[in-house]
């Protein structure tokens, strides 16, 4: 427990930090002392909060910030706005600093650039297509005639059925640039992990994945599929060994590790550079919608809807588009047994603002600033926080975000598998169930763009108990 | 054989459908001219507007037109004539239609609608997006590296070694070959006028696939399979209903579910449409279904040219009835340079009597419609197919493989359930992909074929599924991992 208050306390309090050696000095954290003043926010009753010293005024950006092409996202501390961040043990810093000069050096590198687009075209088996689903725009057709165009971006057609080997893939990649031979990975129910573990099979690399005991039992395929894949899969048992433990854990072994492993972190979030480099490796969806909208109708979509977790395959789709104001983004978080109840990963409509695993975002937090444990039937939306672009999109108003609870994102699993003859993952059947009340309001020819994140077959078992089939 | 022509539009009355959106995207397949209704029995050939030259009708059921080329219509060269089949289905004496009279016209109907479709252009554009927007397609010519160093580092050679490339079937939406034929079938259903869909299902896959397929065409769809397969696969038979598909069990495995359906079909000609996942069955089935699993060869051959400018030197695909295989295979059947090697499963061995290999130990006879090889006791009587395949588990084979066989064309071996776990597992550890069990056995025959190889040696295996469906079925046999 005191691993994971020394993240959302942050920060380095060893007086050597200043003489730590970094190329990149503007990018060593300042924080000499581990300080806490309440942030001016009238909701919030934290007993803790960081104030940010180092940022430009939050209110001073926001003023300046209504055209995003002119937001810096994120800017040289890695911050988005006053969110995102380094919360991270100085044993760390070192690692995230070079992770970050690879980063820069290999989006110019030529070469990496074509072995990574060859290993996406051959071994993922992008371009992904940009799907016009039929029926089900016939569905949302209203009485008269009118309605939208929904286009569903077929992430689940990717090797291991979803979005999460874009990134696996790039990373596994720079660890291998990197000399690293060791990959650690956490993951929840194991997507994330059976994605790791794909790419360390595909690079020969040692993969040692972290997972809460208590998913290990939910989801006893998918450990099995790790293993068979090569990996290690190590079960941890603090907490209420869930996802939050694991990533924990995960983090613990990279300080201890750092010279021979690097974290291949799932999501957008974590502590800078992570939020931006996942999010760059997932613009690859982005970019082909882009491509793919202009051929089949000559334009940008109108709107985009996407899951969110933890927020990657959200910022996949939208990252392309944010600068182009006239297209609408909507994230769809998990509403669990409805807002009220307590048990939901609502965090962008519930949360309050704190530091988790590295970086400063909003997240379902109780009034002793303990992490409240969420619940989603999709275990990839099952996360109590949320990357911290996100979190300022929100704040800025650039994204929209709702949630669906369990129930209307099972009838959305069932509905478009009957219609399209596709079984989406109950992650993305919340992004389908949002359609349910997007579409009586869009104009007729909206052009709608899903993100269609993930197949579902992993999921078949878990609705086919609910739905008594 | 063939009806006398009507050669003008038939004018009938449209059947009344849903407004369906017509994009620029989807070019709905308004069929140009409707087959009457069910009780109307009259037999008569369909004019499909683009030519009715007898010349093209009485010929080569496969050299067609070359309408405008979206890419999938091909045209054949003359080459390979004698090994593509004629026009009452026959590949040499194997093939034919040994069907109840009943069958018959419906058989014809069928075959007249297939010749239609080859050279409708709406059609095949229709098709050509669906491969291309649903299924994923076309679907990438993977080098394996690993997998090849695997091999070197065995044999110890020092650079060279052969190739090892993998045609990557287990992304198609579904998760195998399977959709491509179901997709197209389902399409011509459509066309026919049909709302029921029967299918038989070994493994699943076919039963998911076409399950998927009626989804998205809006037609109903009934599954039968056999219950010892409904045991072993059972999140298969959660993902068909889910997709909206009756599923339906038979006493049995795979042989007896296609008898099912097709007692089934029998009873309700009029509205149901047999969907066959593969090459057996009576004519025009095998051609229908080769015709249709074909984009996997053609994407190879397009894909071999990028790639290094040839052509595979090898091709291995694992065998149950022999779809996969074919629509690898047919594309290379004139390229007399190209091996063609079909691997079968050998179960718990050849002499223990519990395996699949038909060819290997099998007899000529009629099975489900077409003379071909198949597994026969002494009095004629079908043996129990077996395998950790399930797919692979059929007692009879293709007549188009029986005849491949026969002329000595492609060669066919066999592997153990054993050998083909093994080489799943190795393939899982060295390549990121968990392969269905029934590739595991092509994987398998590997470990016998490369080292006969020379260097360079461009080998390309069909990955025809992925391995999710089977992660039961190798957890329950106890897998152990050194890492565990």
């Amino acid at each position: 427990m005191a691993a994971s208050a020394t993240f959302r306390a942050s920060v380095s309090s060893s007086p050597s930090s200043s003489s730590s050696s970094s190329q990149l000095t503007h990018l060593r954290s300042p924080f000499k002392a581990v300080k806490f003043t309440p942030l001016p926010s009238p909701r919030s009753k934290s007993s803790f909060s960081v104030s940010c010293t180092i940022a430009k005024d939050p209110a001073v950006l926001m003023a300046a910030g209504s055209d995003p092409a002119l937001w810096q996202r994120p800017d040289s501390f890695g911050r988005f706005g006053k969110f995102g961040g380094k919360y991270v043990p100085e044993t760390l810093m070192h690692a995230l600093s070079e992770l970050e000069s690879a980063f820069y050096a290999l989006a110019t590198d030529d070469d990496f650039q074509r072995e990574l687009a060859g290993i996406l075209k051959d071994y993922v088996g992008r371009e992904s297509p940009l799907y016009f689903a039929e029926r089900l725009t016939e569905h949302y057709r209203r009485g008269n005639g009118e309605g939208p165009l929904i286009y569903l971006k077929r992430e689940d057609l990717n090797h291991t059925g979803a979005h999460k080997i874009n990134n696996a893939v790039a990373q596994a990649l720079l660890a291998k640039r990197l000399g690293k031979k060791r990959i650690i990975a956490e993951t929840g129910a194991g997507q994330h992990g059976v994605a790791t573990a794909t790419v360390c099979a595909r690079f020969g690399l040692e993969c040692i994945i972290y997972m809460g005991a208590q998913d290990m039992e939910r989801q006893a395929l998918n450990v099995f599929r790790m293993r068979l894949l090569g990996a290690e899969v190590r079960g941890v048992h603090s907490g209420t060994a869930t996802l939050k433990d694991a990533t924990s854990e995960a983090i613990r072994d990279w300080v201890t590790n750092v010279e021979t492993t690097h974290y291949i972190l799932g999501s957008v979030a974590g502590p800078h550079p992570y939020p931006m480099m996942v999010r760059d490796f997932h613009a690859v969806i982005g970019k082909e919608t882009r491509k793919q909208a202009l051929e089949k109708w000559g334009g940008k979509p109108d709107v985009l809807v996407a899951c969110v977790g933890g927020g990657s395959n959200a910022m996949g789709l939208f990252h392309e588009f944010v600068n182009d104001t006239e297209v609408r983004m909507i994230g769809v978080e998990a509403a669990g047994f409805g807002l009220d109840s307590g048990k939901h990963a609502a965090t962008l409509t519930k949360g309050d603002v704190g530091v988790l695993h590295g970086a400063m975002s909003y997240l379902l937090q109780d009034d002793d600033g303990q992490i409240i444990e969420p619940h989603s039937i999709s275990a990839g939306l099952d996360y109590p926080g949320v990357g911290p672009e996100h979190s300022f999109f929100k704040d800025m108003g650039r994204a929209e975000y709702y949630s669906i609870t369990d129930e209307e994102a099972l009838e959305a699993f069932k509905r478009v598998s009957r219609l399209e003859g596709i079984i989406p993952a109950l992650e993305t059947s919340h992004a389908l169930a949002y359609l349910e009340k997007l579409c009586p309001t869009l104009a007729d020819g909206t052009r709608v763009v899903l993100n269609f994140s993930g197949r579902g077959d992993k999921d078949v078992q878990t609705v086919a108990k609910y739905l008594e089939v | 054989m063939f009806p006398k022509k009507i050669s003008n539009n038939i004018s009938v009355p449209k059947k009344k459908r849903k407004n369906m959106l017509s994009t620029k995207i989807q070019i709905r397949g308004q069929p140009l001219h409707r087959i009457p209704k069910r009780n109307n029995r009259v037999i008569h050939s369909v004019a499909c507007g683009v030519s009715t030259k007898p010349l093209h009708r009485e010929s080569n059921v496969l050299s067609r037109m070359s309408g405008p080329s979206s890419g999938s219509v091909p045209t054949k060269s003359d080459k390979s004539h004698f090994l593509s089949g004629d026009v009452t289905g026959k590949f040499g004496r194997f093939g034919g239609k040994f069907v109840p009279e009943t069958l018959m016209s419906r058989l014809i109907e069928l075959e007249d609608e297939f010749h239609c479709i080859l050279s409708d252009h709406e059609f095949q554009e229709e098709l050509t997006i669906a491969l291309r927007d649903y299924v994923g397609r076309e679907t990438p010519l993977y080098f394996a590296g690993r997998l090849t160093e695997h091999y070197k580092n065995i044999s110890r050679t020092i650079g060279g070694g052969p190739e090892i490339y993998l045609k990557r079937e287990d992304l198609s939406h579904c998760g195998s070959h399977k959709i491509n034929n179901a997709l197209a079938q389902a399409m011509i259903a459509r066309r026919l006028g049909c709302s029921r869909v029967v299918a038989a299902t070994g493994a699943g896959q076919h039963g998911v696939a076409t399950a998927a397929a009626c989804a998205k065409l809006s037609l109903d769809c009934t599954v039968f399979m056999g219950a010892t397969d409904i045991e072993k696969q059972f999140s298969n038979v959660l993902s068909m209903k889910l997709l909206g598909a009756q599923v339906k069990s038979v006493e049995g495995t795979f042989k007896d579910a296609s008898s099912e359906a097709i007692r089934y079909w029998v009873e309700n000609l009029d509205s149901t449409y047999n969907l066959c996942g593969t090459v057996v069955g009576p004519h025009p089935c095998p051609i229908m279904v080769r015709e249709f699993q074909s984009v996997i060869g053609k994407e190879t051959r397009r894909q071999a040219k990028q790639l290094w400018g040839g052509k595979p030197d090898v091709l291995v695909a694992c065998l149950g009835s022999g779809s996969n295989a074919l629509g690898l295979f047919h594309e290379f059947v004139g390229d007399e340079d190209v091996r063609l090697v079909g691997v079968e499963a050998a179960g718990l061995g050849l002499d223990s009597g519990k395996h699949s290999a038909t060819l290997a130990i099998g007899h000529v006879g009629v099975y489900h419609g077409s003379m071909s090889y198949l597994m026969q006791d002494d009095q004629g009587q079908i043996l129990k197919p077996h395998s950790v395949g399930v797919g692979l588990e059929y007692p009879g084979v293709g007549p188009e493989i029986s005849f491949l066989k026969e002329s000595g064309r492609a060669e066919f071996y066999t592997a153990t359930d054993q050998e083909a776990i093994q080489a799943c597992m190795r393939l899982s550890r060295l390549e990121g992909i968990i392969p269905a069990l029934e590739t595991s056995h092509a994987l398998a025959f590997l470990d016998k074929l490369i080292p006969t190889l020379s260097d360079g040696a461009k080998v390309v295996v069909n990955c025809s599924g992925r391995g999710d469906k089977d992660l039961d079925t190798l957890i329950q046999r106890g897998m152990l991992f050194p890492n565990c």
